[in-house]
């Protein structure tokens, strides 16, 4: 049981990773769109992230496959499956000579994830609740000790 | 690992001067080493350009808006000081007219000449349909084009309409004073055109047009046609209204014609018939004259051309227009002599802008409150005069100085830069030359002729005695030379070490060129001598590359590069590709266009960010991926200069030509580009070589007259609310002598409400060059066919849609219509379809060879784009054989159609597309004018033959003919190439598939071109 919420609240630090990790590549976007950032500072920045988060994303997505989580693996995997695409065919990272021609679509695919995101944020705190519910729930009858000790370490 | 070797493999016989290097120079250099390229870190010349940068829109202020179309508008309002409008351009809606009709009339018939509506063919291909035409324009329905058939009748009707709409574009009753014979019909024809463009805008966005449904009016005219379908309504209609009064057909005669004086409307062909009557541009181009005409103080058509110089006031409107919107602009196109572009030095009040948005001051702007305020063109803004450009009004608001201000005269001009436009002291010419120097470099013998042509042009590189030199040569290891000034003899140091690279010297691998002259000639004097044994074949590119970018990084400049195979070692090497038939039209296809390696990609990106241009020379037999070599030269400003299968006993004197060209004319060193339009308008994309700094500013790191650059403009409002538009470019740059300076280039452009407006200031020249940048760009991410496919329907949609502003009132069903001003668009585009970069599939043209001429149409200019789509083919053996001593080049000029009915086998034509001369023999030339022009080798293979000047008059007269076309564009070298007619597969593959108007190869002629166009336009959406 306790397991069960240890999972979801990782679940719930991966996927604010994830979140702000596209917001922070939409400010950076959105800078570069106003002058604030030159195209060189921008995608290195940019560049630099792409990768990591679709590692996170690839972990996500795996950890609901091994935990049973059918529903939200189904949910992710969709954009697992782009990335790897991006990936293989190697258009994942921007193109800092082409990047003005690329924004309005890097734009549009990072807002895109940015609600994907969101939206799981809520699904994960749903769960967490209820784990946590669960956990207290079940706490009353007995085995309060262990479980508390649990929660402490 | 010691990364130096002493020993010179690669020193030939005479190397006295090149002494191994001292072995202390390791240790010495070493440190260097470590200090690669720091990515993404801000350096200092990154952001030059703080004064151009921030441009921020800000609302205008509504108190301020009335102000320029009172001005434009309304004549009675009391002068504001637009003295420098001449009077009859002043109200803007009136302003087309008067030009037209004056300037135009009796030219604008050329296009119905010999067509048969208007006189009695001898044998056209339908036959069935020209009587009708002749006798009876009610009933005629001509086969399979139902919606546009109007009756005659319903016109009187419309009359009777016509003066309570409102809507009535002012324009057209001065466009009947001028025509008194013509009004009535003028006004019948009109008062049928407000109904039908004017519910457009508002109503149906962009939706295509339908005649029957979108208005009323039109509606009631179908119901006077009993059917509107095929064959039978024909039948039905034929008999009972047979023999209309004479009168009549007469009067809609000189309606059409009245018309088309006016210029407003279409000429038109009958599809299928008269290869004579189709439109040709056998004059060159030809620049928009009305535009330069009512706004005498643009910048003239050689800096600034417009799509169409008819801005669209509204996005519904805009959408209708289906051609590209937007511009073409060459800003350091060369000027005659007499019209140079004025330099001016703002000293003590510095260089006057608005300080909202930026503009630059220019004749537009407007002086008011005596002269102590101006008004920006741009957005209004009433900004202060700085006290020391102060200057009092005249009676009619004119400035007292007006005549000493070329600013406030002209819309080309220089300002001289203070110091705020720079973020480091400008930098010195610098030219760094990168060589190959493997086997087949040697071999071809280009190593002796870029030595050569670099020497001989030393007196001549700009911005002496500042300029900067320096010199590296790479096989599988890298080559640098210490020029320094104390050496009597170049030093030669070698890095052989490619996976670390380094620069062995920190200084005098890039001198002063006054300083160490002497050491610069005698390098490039031995550097022939050096490798004429050198028989490595590899070619470390990569690493070249990176080390002439660490030695360049501090200062910026001009990178030459002269590569003659295929990268094979360290960073940057490249695969053999594009032999593999498979991929064409596949999806993978255009891959093969695009850099293989990121790379290049990158290595063009840091090279732009230090201010350094890439011009690449490739001179292989074999493949060497020019694409990919080409995007260094593609994002940093620069050019590629292609000569396949390079000799330098056949291509030498090119090769020279164009490399002294490029080291000696003048450039624009770390230049930054910015084009600024009014407000509700934006360029939205940018089309050249070249790489965006920001959302709108072009970063250049050297830039030169032969460079032009496109763009595309989009409406951000939905309906523009002034009267006219400005557009002012703004170069940033150092000039070679080492001054800071602003090219500023001001043009005006009215706002049209009418499409039928947009046409008619339409600038074919223009639209082909954007057009033919968005298909090549197109083949970088899509297969060859879908790049022709979107232009072919790009031509079809904007065809279309004027289709359906006139088809209406004209019975021209079976007829294609197009403006006055597009009558090439339909060739220029079958050219461009046939063009190098777009033509056929994988064995037409070598990747290579589609590849560097895709990079080079990316930055032609106009005029040169145009004449390389459409060459020159002229016939000079009856010049030849003219006694007469003198030439007089204007007979010879006369231009043919490239086609092969223009040829005959007894003559000898000259094809000249801007680039080579083909020199074609007839089969049955006499062989008199053979021999005598080819000397002995008259009977031989032609490809072997160099055209020489031979002892007889004949010879010589060839010759002065071709070196006076040289004479006429110096921006490259024409080759000249001979092909005898039936030689095959060279005639086909030379010189067959630059006749544009010949089907070759399952391509179209010009014929059956516009037969599928019009096919296509007929076909409902």
């Amino acid at each position: 049981m306790g397991l069960n919420l240890i999972f979801w609240i990782l679940c719930f630090f991966v996927d604010l990773a994830l979140l702000s990790s596209n917001f922070y590549q939409l400010v950076i976007l959105s800078d570069l769109e106003a002058d604030y950032l030159n195209p060189y500072e921008s995608t290195s920045r940019i560049n630099f992230l792409i990768v990591p988060e679709f590692i996170l994303h690839g972990v996500f997505c795996a950890l609901f496959l091994f935990t049973w989580h059918w529903f939200l693996f189904l949910v992710t995997l969709p954009l697992a499956i782009y990335s790897a695409k991006l990936f293989k065919e190697k258009k994942h990272l921007i193109d800092v000579t082409e990047v003005f021609r690329a924004l309005s679509a890097e734009k549009k695919i990072r807002l895109v994830k940015l609600g994907f995101y969101l939206f799981l944020l809520f699904v994960v705190i749903f769960r967490v609740f209820t784990a946590g519910m669960i956990l207290f729930y079940s706490s009353k009858f007995g085995e309060l000790d262990i479980r508390s000790s649990f929660l402490q370490f | 690992m010691t990364p130096f070797q002493s020993s010179g493999p690669v020193v030939g016989s005479d190397t006295p001067g090149l002494r191994p290097t001292a072995p202390s120079a390791p240790q010495s250099t070493t440190p260097f080493s470590s200090s690669g390229p720091v990515v993404g870190s801000e350096s200092p010349g990154f952001r030059p350009v703080p004064p151009v940068a921030p441009q921020t829109y800000i609302p205008e202020a509504s108190g301020f808006r009335p102000a320029p179309p009172a001005r434009f508008n309304d004549p009675s309002v009391p002068p504001p000081p637009t003295s420098y409008a001449p009077p009859n351009a002043g109200p803007f809606p009136r302003f087309p007219t008067p030009q037209f009709s004056s300037t135009q009339p009796p030219p604008s018939r050329a296009p119905f000449a010999g067509q048969p509506p208007f006189q009695p063919p001898p044998a056209q291909v339908p036959p069935p349909q020209l009587p009708l035409h002749l006798q009876q324009q009610i009933p005629l329905v001509p086969m399979g084009s139902p919606p546009q058939n109007v009756n005659y009748a319903p016109a009187s009707t419309n009359v009777a309409q016509s003066p309570s709409d409102s809507s009535f574009p002012a324009p057209r009753p001065n466009f009947q004073s001028s025509f008194p014979g013509y009004v009535r019909q003028q006004s019948s024809a009109d008062s049928q055109a407000p109904p039908i463009h004017s519910p457009f805008p508002t109503k149906q966005g962009g939706a295509p047009f339908q005649t029957t449904s979108s208005s009323p009016l039109v509606a009631h005219q179908v119901g006077y046609v009993a059917s509107p379908f095929g064959f039978q309504s024909r039948d039905h209609l034929q008999h009972p209204s047979s023999g209309p009064p004479v009168g009549a057909i007469q009067s809609l005669v000189e309606d059409f014609n009245s018309l088309s004086i006016g210029g407003s409307i279409p000429g038109s062909i009958e599809p299928g018939v008269d290869l004579k009557a189709l439109p040709r541009p056998l004059d060159g181009d030809v620049e928009p004259k009305l535009f330069s005409e009512t706004y005498p103080l643009n910048c003239g058509p050689r800096f600034l051309r417009l799509t169409t110089s008819g801005i669209p006031s509204s996005q519904s409107l805009a959408s209708r227009w289906h051609l590209p919107l937007g511009a073409v602009v060459c800003p350091l196109a060369e000027s005659p002599d007499g019209d140079e572009v004025p330099v001016i030095n703002f000293a003590s009040s510095g260089i006057i802008r608005c300080r909202r948005c930026r503009t630059y001051v220019n004749p537009y702007v407007t002086f008011t409150d005596s002269g102590r305020k101006w008004r920006c063109n741009m957005c209004s803004l009433l900004n202060d005069v700085p006290g020391d450009y102060f200057a009092h009004l005249d009676a009619t608001g004119k400035r007292v100085d007006l005549d000493q201000r070329p600013e406030l005269t002209r819309g080309s001009v220089e300002f001289v830069a203070p110091t705020e436009y720079m973020i480091r002291p400008p930098m010195p010419p610098l030219y760094f030359f990168l060589i190959d120097v493997s086997v087949s470099a040697v071999r071809s013998g280009m190593i002796e002729v870029v030595a050569k042509t670099i020497r001989s042009c030393l007196d001549k590189l700009p911005g002496y005695p500042r300029t900067q030199i320096g010199f590296a040569t790479y096989d599988s290891t890298l080559h640098f030379y210490n020029l320094k000034s104390s050496l009597t003899q170049p030093q030669m140091l070698v890095v052989s070490d490619l996976d670390d690279i380094f620069v062995p010297l920190p200084d005098d691998l890039l001198v002063n060129l006054s300083e160490s002259r002497s050491v610069v000639e005698t390098f490039l004097d031995s550097l022939p001598s050096m490798f004429q044994d050198n028989l490595n074949l590899e070619s470390a590119f990569g690493p070249a590359l990176k080390a002439a970018f660490m030695l360049m990084r501090q200062l910026g400049g001009k990178l030459l590069i002269f590569q003659n195979t295929l990268p094979s070692l360290g960073i940057g090497r490249l695969k053999l590709r594009g032999d593999d038939q498979r991929v064409y039209g596949t999806d993978k296809e255009h891959a093969l266009r695009l850099p293989e390696d990121p790379f290049y990609k990158q290595m063009a990106a840091e090279f732009t960010k230090f201010q350094i241009g890439v011009n690449v020379y490739a001179f292989s037999d074999k493949y060497t991926d020019i694409a990919s070599l080409g995007t260094l030269a593609k994002y940093t400003g620069g050019q590629v200069n292609f000569y396949p299968n390079f000799h330098s006993a056949i291509h030498g004197e090119k090769l020279r030509h164009e490399l002294a060209r490029d080291l000696t004319r003048e450039t624009a060193w770390e230049a930054v580009l910015r084009i600024r339009v009014g407000k509700g308008l934006r360029f939205t994309s940018y089309h050249g070589s070249f790489m965006l700094r920001s959302t709108d500013l072009l970063a250049l790191p050297a830039v030169d007259c032969d460079k032009a650059f496109a763009m595309q403009l989009s409406l951000e409002e939905a309906l523009l609310t002034t009267q006219t538009v400005y557009f002012q470019v703004a170069l940033l740059y150092t000039a070679s002598c080492g001054e800071r300076r602003i090219r500023v280039l001001t043009a005006a452009a009215p706002v049209v409400t009418d499409l039928v407006d947009m046409y008619r200031l339409a600038d074919t020249g223009a639209i082909v060059t954007l057009l033919s940048r968005l298909a090549i760009e197109k083949t970088l991410s899509s297969k060859l066919e879908d790049a022709r496919n979107s232009l072919q329907l790009r031509i079809v949609k904007a065809l279309k849609e004027y289709r359906t502003l006139y088809a209406v009132q004209h019975r021209l069903a079976g007829r294609i219509i197009y403006p006055e001003s597009l009558k090439f668009l339909l060739l220029y585009g079958l050219a461009l379809f046939k063009s190098t970069p777009l033509r056929g599939g994988y064995a037409d043209v070598t990747l290579d060879e589609r590849c560097a001429a895709g990079f080079t149409m990316m930055i032609l200019p106009v005029k040169k784009l145009l004449k390389l789509l459409y060459p020159n083919l002229i016939r000079v053996d009856e010049h030849l054989l003219k006694p007469s001593a003198h030439d007089d080049l204007p007979s010879i000029e006369k231009r043919l159609s490239p086609s092969a009915a223009s040829l005959d086998s007894r003559g000898l034509y000259i094809l000249d597309d801007g680039f080579r001369f083909i020199i074609w023999f007839g089969r049955v030339l006499s062989p008199d004018i053979a021999m005598n022009l080819l000397g002995p080798e008259f009977a031989a293979d032609l490809s072997k033959v160099i055209l020489s000047e031979h002892d007889n008059e004949m010879s010589r007269k060839l010759m002065r003919v071709i070196n006076r076309l040289r004479e006429k564009d110096s921006s490259c070298y024409h080759l000249c190439q001979l092909v005898r007619q039936g030689e095959q597969p060279r005639e086909g593959v030379l010189f067959l598939s630059n006749l544009v108007e010949d089907p070759i190869g399952g391509t179209n002629g010009y014929v059956e071109w516009v037969l599928q166009i019009h096919r296509q336009i007929q076909q409902n959406p």
